[in-house]
């Protein structure tokens, strides 16, 4: 992450971090008992702990979202400037009263990401606490498994390597918290091929935690047994999918299974089985620590809490930062990432959340929010909120062709609308680069889109399908005088 | 009872072919015999047959004699057209000599009756 | 939509219910069952159907068929063609019927806009990459692609751009493969990893680069290779034998039984002209389900070579030449007019029909004779065959699937009754069989307890003194299978006395109903129920013992007596199909039919009666058995009181009336009289391991006359021991 070096929000949470949190803490002892502290901190964490004066105000309504104070970031180590060990990570407040929050029993972690308003981060936004509560029902003998999906392959979206890299005791924590609200026997945490750095760190942290017995036998010193595995994939987006990286960890080849049974009654090895994004996992802790009322206090309703935003493309600084959800997707551009290349008029469209959501225009970015609900509305999804930024000298029928390429890529074969209609598209998708087309294959290739659509054992397939139709959407007049540029130019040829 | 006489009722209520009654019927049959009897010497002569027409003549009368126990006239009535279109195809020598003999099953094998003979003969049960 | 006549289906369930005498009865249990059901509509016809089962399963209930290309009765769901997606009513997106279990209340829309869009658009992106090379391909006529593609598809094509190719490739002398064609719908993979248990057919690649292959090149080496070709929807998996001989509309069918085991698969025998172009399965799940071995369903072609069509006699320098019947049946009659007694003896082979087997009784008996021996040898100290259970597989087929512990003595089912070992497989798989093995350690498809291949062991189980004997007891329902094989050796009987010690043993330890039934012999030959029925004596001892003059060879294949068994001056008559092991050393030949060419009973291990029919006539001046034998009767001066095979049969009727009771299996249930008979069995076991003869699939193709003449299995023989490559045949298209 060279490019965020340079970041200006970046120099102030270094300086503020240090300065404030003496206030922060002073005002949270003095407002209102701690969420999971006793009065006898130690020291050491009692200068970690802070408390949001500002996000817990009696307001009704908020109508201002962002930009995030630097009390409420829970990722304090992204840029990785302090040490991500257990010690560097330990000052930063992570594994402070673990034992405590895990004595406090199933219900209450459960009632406190249920009451946070948790929504899974890895793209779908199912609501987190309602997930974790399937696992609940009483068990039949089998062990129940987490797995972590550290699988992150979407183009555009780098948020789980920063964790992973330079925060992984938040992972590991969190994985120790999710697994002890499902009553898992161990995580395993599936991640990516090509993450060696990520991979390596977070084997370190585990071998810490284990070594302290903050997990293992008896974790935290609270009578659970949790073991934390991590598993290497071998660089498949397919992987991702929830179904196919239970396949994956089996040892099997990577390719979904269908559903139902569900992973949470039929998951890894055949036990009931929970899969959770490294994002949702690791700020689990926090909210726990701080409370899900924290939390819910972020962002507009059904869309809470704080988010890793991947900012990449054509701004003057690509970055990857924690904001409050619902911001802007202006302001989130234009006060983190520098603004768009050549300014905000110079923006052609933004794809809002990794490519497999539909791209949106201009217009619809001047006010649109940055969270679920608003970016449906916007006829395009949140996913992980991975922002590709446009400008205008992007050939963005090209951009997309080349988004196809990678699901055609990356499709695993065995369902046959995403086989053979991803393929379909990426072959016309590179004639129409080109202009090579008739102006009816465009309805064509949006049909092709809608036989894919909803028609798959995954979301890969639906993930292909929406580039191509968020092109058509809002960038069919190119699309056809593009065709006609090449008609003319072989007529002129011939 | 009953029923046969409806039918016999019902016989009388169909229209007939040719012939009103038996007589008639009877008639018809006799001059179609005799003029395949007329006509057997010019056959033999015409198709070069290697029999005689006495030979021949007998045929006819086994021919008829065939079917001497009809005596429903309609049916009587609807052998004698096949009679006449036979004759007609044997006047006019739309007939072949084989079609004319065949008549006389010259070349035909009988059919073994006992296991050991349809054994030897072939596939056939 | 493809209905089935919902008419006729209320008119049989209403004629089932008349049938049932106990209505108060019937109510009780019919409420109580509908209670746990769960309702549900498919275009809005309520159906009442059990929780989990799918909605496909539910469509066909009331007689909707769901359209499918991987979804199969017989194994795992994959759900991946996506041919079968329905609208379910209020649901956002369509479902796929196969693998969906159904919930109260749904509305399934099999025929809806939605449904039918979804449809179309799944056959356009699989004919997308199909080559539609339909009139150069063998699937032609009875391609699901193609069947599917008028029903469902669209009526033209948008797709433009240039299709895919994959490579074929060579996996045997057996399939041929024409990948460009595959669909990958993974039945053929889930086929041999499932059914035939064979981990050799996988998916390489992904996306549209995946590929259904071996990996690295080399043979499908499954005894039950052939059924991925029937699996296979369109026509990437095809018969090498058959390719571009014949289209399916040209053939005709009969329904037939196969004598290449003893497990009597059923049938159908293509033919056209007179020829026999291919061998398929018929369902019957009693038997063969709808799989049929390698060896049944190629090696047909050895009917068409080295056949005998002439009569043939031995001449002066010792030459058989040709003659006709009337001067054949002369010499045979005369031979057996000059004998009496036990101057005259017979060996029946091993594919011999009923009908032949009691008119050669008939015949020899009427000559005083009672020397009538099969090749295959049962032990006859003890109870003998005097007992039909001692020699009959009486837990039957399909009941291996409800056993829980299985024991094989001395057997290889595999390539012994390959049909058997899959069901085997199938209850391993899927009812949690436990199967135990004493015997040579091979390779069966499902992993077992081997217990050693000594016979000490077996002595061990019997006497209880063997730790397997904890694990027998705790059986619920036990079966113990011997193999036929095992009983060919001369302590053929200690053996059988020791597996009817291990049968009652465990049958008293599970204390399981009386109806159930645990000892079990599992033959290798089609004929051999049928002899042993009759009273033919197993084993060819008596004529070793006492050298007839005149010994008249039915179909006896297996060289179980040669010429220096018998004196110089004995006259040997063989009658059979092919000029294989008996013919060379008689001195009179009598074609016959094989039995793709004749009306027989065959009845199999079980002891169920099955007939095959006529497909194609007998070559050449070939007979039918019975027939030949009643026509030298009447010539000997001892007609044979039948004339047709209605006659015959009543006949059969009379010696024993199970062996014309068709497709019906005859109880049998005297294992603790037998066991008791046994107990005066002498013998004792001889030290040499029990070994059955076929241990490799090489062992497995040619087995008999017709496999040893068909030119199929030596190519299946050397691709299986030199590799697949070896076999390489020009490639035609």
């Amino acid at each position: 992450m060279l490019s965020c070096l340079g970041c200006p929000t970046l120099s102030r949470v270094l300086s503020t971090g240090a300065s404030r949190a003496p206030v922060a803490m002073a005002a949270a002892v003095a407002s209102r008992a701690p969420v999971v502290s006793t009065p006898t901190c130690s020291q050491n964490s009692m200068t970690l702990v802070r408390y949001n004066s500002t996000a817990q105000q009696e307001k009704p309504k908020k109508t201002k979202f962002g930009p995030l104070a630097d009390q409420d970031r829970i990722f304090t180590n992204l840029y990785g400037r302090h040490d991500w060990r257990l010690k560097g990570a330990m000052k930063r407040g992570d594994w402070y009263k673990t034992k405590e929050m895990l004595d406090k029993g199933v219900d209450w972690i459960l009632n406190e990401i249920k009451v946070s308003g948790l929504r899974g981060r890895g793209g779908a936004g199912f609501p987190t606490g309602m997930k974790w509560s399937f696992m609940n029902k009483p068990s039949d003998g089998r062990p129940k498994y987490l797995v972590v999906n550290a699988d992150e392959g979407e183009p555009g979206t780098c948020k789980d390597r920063e964790i992973m890299r330079n925060d992984p005791h938040k992972l590991v924590e969190g994985c120790l918290l999710a697994g002890r609200a499902m009553g898992a026997r161990a995580a395993y945490i599936y991640i990516r091929g090509e993450f060696y750095n990520e991979s390596s760190n977070l084997q370190v942290a585990i071998n810490e935690a284990y070594a302290a017995g903050l997990i293992g036998r008896n974790a935290c010193g609270s009578g659970y047994d949790f073991d934390v595995f991590v598993m290497r994939g071998a660089g498949a987006y397919i992987c991702g999918e929830e179904t196919a990286l239970i396949e994956s960890i089996e040892g099997k080849q990577g390719k979904p299974r269908l559903k139902p049974p569900f992973p949470a009654d039929v998951g890894v090895f055949g036990c009931p089985t929970t899969v959770a994004n490294v994002e949702t996992v690791a700020v689990a802790p926090t909210i726990c620590r701080r409370g899900g009322t924290w939390f819910l206090g972020f962002g507009r309703e059904r869309n809470s809490g704080t988010k890793l935003f991947n900012i990449s493309g054509h701004v003057n600084n690509p970055c990857t930062v924690e904001e409050e959800m619902s911001i802007p997707i202006k302001e989130l551009i234009e006060r983190h990432a520098g603004g768009v290349r050549g300014g905000w008029d110079n923006l052609l469209c933004v794809i809002p959340g990794g490519s497999s959501t539909p791209m949106i225009p201009r217009h619809v970015c001047d006010d649109v929010m940055m969270d679920f609900d608003a970016l449906i509305q916007a006829q395009t999804g949140l996913g992980t909120a991975a922002l590709i930024v446009m400008d205008k000298s992007t050939d963005v029928i090209r951009a997309i062709a080349r988004l196809i390429e990678f699901y055609k890529h990356e499709s695993c074969g065995q369902c046959t609308p995403c086989r053979e209609g991803v393929d379909w598209m990426n072959k016309m998708m590179w004639r129409f680069v080109k202009g090579d087309a008739q102006s009816a294959e465009i309805d064509m290739i949006w049909e092709i889109s809608k036989q894919i659509e909803g028609h798959t054992i995954c979301a890969l397939g639906d993930g292909a399908a929406w580039p191509v139709q968020g092109l058509i959407r809002h960038f069919r007049p190119l699309m056809e005088s593009r065709i006609t540029d090449f008609a003319q130019k072989q007529q002129a040829h011939a | 009872m009953a029923s046969s006489a409806a039918t016999r009722t019902a016989a009388k209520a169909v229209k007939p072919i040719f012939s009103s009654d038996l007589q008639e019927a009877r008639r018809r049959v006799r001059e179609l015999y005799r003029a395949w009897y007329r006509e057997v010497p010019s056959t033999v002569h015409v198709y070069q047959l290697d029999i005689s027409a006495s030979q021949c003549r007998d045929k006819v009368r086994e021919m008829f004699d065939k079917n001497k126990h009809v005596t429903d006239p309609r049916v009587m009535d609807m052998l004698v057209i096949k009679g006449k279109m036979e004759l007609e195809e044997t006047i006019n020598v739309w007939k072949q000599k084989t079609h004319i003999m065949r008549f006389f099953h010259e070349t035909e094998t009988p059919r073994p009756t006992d296991f050991l003979s349809k054994f030897y003969h072939g596939h056939d049960p | 939509m493809l209905r089935l006549p919902t008419l006729s289906r209320a008119l049989a369930g209403a004629a089932h219910s008349k049938g049932s005498i106990p209505t108060s009865n019937n109510v009780r249990t019919s409420v109580r069952a509908l209670s746990n059901l769960v309702e549900v509509f498919v275009d809005g016809m309520p159906i009442s159907v059990e929780p989990g089962t799918t909605v496909l399963q539910a469509c066909e209930k009331v007689g909707v068929q769901i359209p499918r290309f991987c979804y199969h009765d017989r194994l795992s769901v994959a759900g991946n063609c996506r041919m079968c997606l329905v609208e379910i009513e209020k649901a956002p997106k369509p479902v796929a019927a196969c693998a969906m279990p159904v919930m109260k209340g749904w509305n399934i829309l099999t025929n809806s806009e939605k449904t039918r869009k979804a449809r179309e658009g799944v056959m356009e992106f699989l004919l997308a990459n199909h080559p539609l090379d339909c009139p150069i391909c063998d699937q032609g006529g009875e391609c699901d692609l193609q069947d599917q593609s008028m029903m469902f598809g669209s009526d033209r094509s948008r797709f433009a751009e240039g299709k895919r190719a994959v490579e074929d490739k060579n996996i045997g002398p057996l399939i041929k493969t024409i990948m460009t064609r595959c669909i990958q719908c993974t039945r053929c993979v889930r086929f041999a990893s499932e059914v035939a248990g064979v981990e050799d057919l996988g998916t390489t690649g992904r996306g549209n680069d995946m590929q259904i292959g071996t990996y690295v090149e080399k043979m499908f080496l499954s005894e039950m290779s052939g059924n991925v070709i029937d699996l296979c929807p369109v026509g990437a998996l095809t018969s090498k034998p058959y390719a571009f001989t014949s289209r399916p509309w040209e053939t005709r069918k009969t329904e037939s039984i196969d004598v290449m085991d003893a497990v009597g698969s059923n049938i159908v025998v293509s033919t056209r002209g007179g020829e026999v172009m291919r061998i398929l399965p018929r369902l019957n799940e009693d038997v063969n389900e709808e799989w049929i071995s390698d060896k049944t369903r190629f090696s047909y072609d050895g009917l068409k070579r080295q056949r005998l069509t002439q009569p043939m006699v031995k001449d002066a320098s010792g030459q058989l030449v040709n003659t006709s019947w009337e001067d054949v049946l002369t010499r045979v009659a005369g031979a057996l007019q000059g004998v009496q007694g036990s101057e005259v003896g017979a060996i029946a082979g091993g594919m011999v029909d009923a009908e032949a087997l009691v008119s050669l009784k008939d015949l020899l008996n009427r000559l005083d004779s009672e020397t009538l021996c099969t090749e295959e040898i049962f032990p006859m100290s003890g109870a003998g065959t005097d007992l039909r259970s001692n020699y009959l597989l009486n837990s039957r087929i399909a009941g291996i699937e409800e056993c829980d512990h299985l024991l094989l003595v001395g057997t290889n089912p595999r390539y012994e009754a390959p049909l058997f070992n899959t069901r085997i497989r199938k209850s391993w798989l899927h009812n949690e069989l436990q199967v135990a093995l004493v015997g040579h350690n091979v390779d069966l498809s499902y992993s077992y307890n081997h217990l050693g291949e000594s016979t000490q062991v077996l002595q061990e189980i019997a006497a209880g003194t063997h730790p397997f004997c904890k694990v027998l007891s705790q059986a619920k329902t036990p079966v113990v299978v011997v193999g036929s094989s095992a009983l060919q050796r001369e302590d053929g009987a200690a053996i059988l006395k020791a597996v009817s010690a291990i049968s009652q043993n465990a049958r008293a330890s599970s204390g399981v109903e009386e109806g159930w039934k645990v000892l079990n012999v599992l033959h290798r030959v089609a004929s051999q129920v049928a002899a042993l029925d009759m009273g033919y004596k197993p084993g060819v001892d008596a004529i070793r013992k006492n050298p007839p003059k005149v010994l008249f060879l039915l179909g006896a294949d297996a060289g179980c007596i040669t010429k220096a068994d018998l004196p110089k001056d004995s006259f040997i008559i063989y009658q059979g199909h092919h000029g294989d092991v008996g013919a060379p050393m008689a001195d009179v030949i009598l074609p016959s039919a094989a039995y793709t060419e004749k009306y027989g009973t065959y009845v199999n291990t079980e002891g169920r009666a099955q007939q095959t029919r006529v497909a194609v006539t007998a070559p050449g001046m070939a007979r039918e058995d019975w027939k030949i034998l009643r026509a030298i009767s009447e010539l000997a001066g001892v007609t044979l009181p039948y004339d047709t095979l209605d006659e015959v049969r009543r006949r059969l009727a009379e010696v024993s009336p199970n062996l014309v009771r068709y497709d019906d299996v005859e109880e049998a249930n005297y294992f603790k009289q037998a066991n008791e008979l046994s107990k005066a069995v002498n013998q004792s076991l001889l030290g040499a391991p029990l070994v059955p003869p076929q241990l490799t699939l090489k062992e497995f193709y040619m087995t008999d006359s017709i496999s040893r003449a068909s030119q199929t299995m030596a190519k299946c023989v050397k691709a299986v021991t030199e590799g697949a490559e070896a076999v390489d045949e020009p490639s035609i298209c």
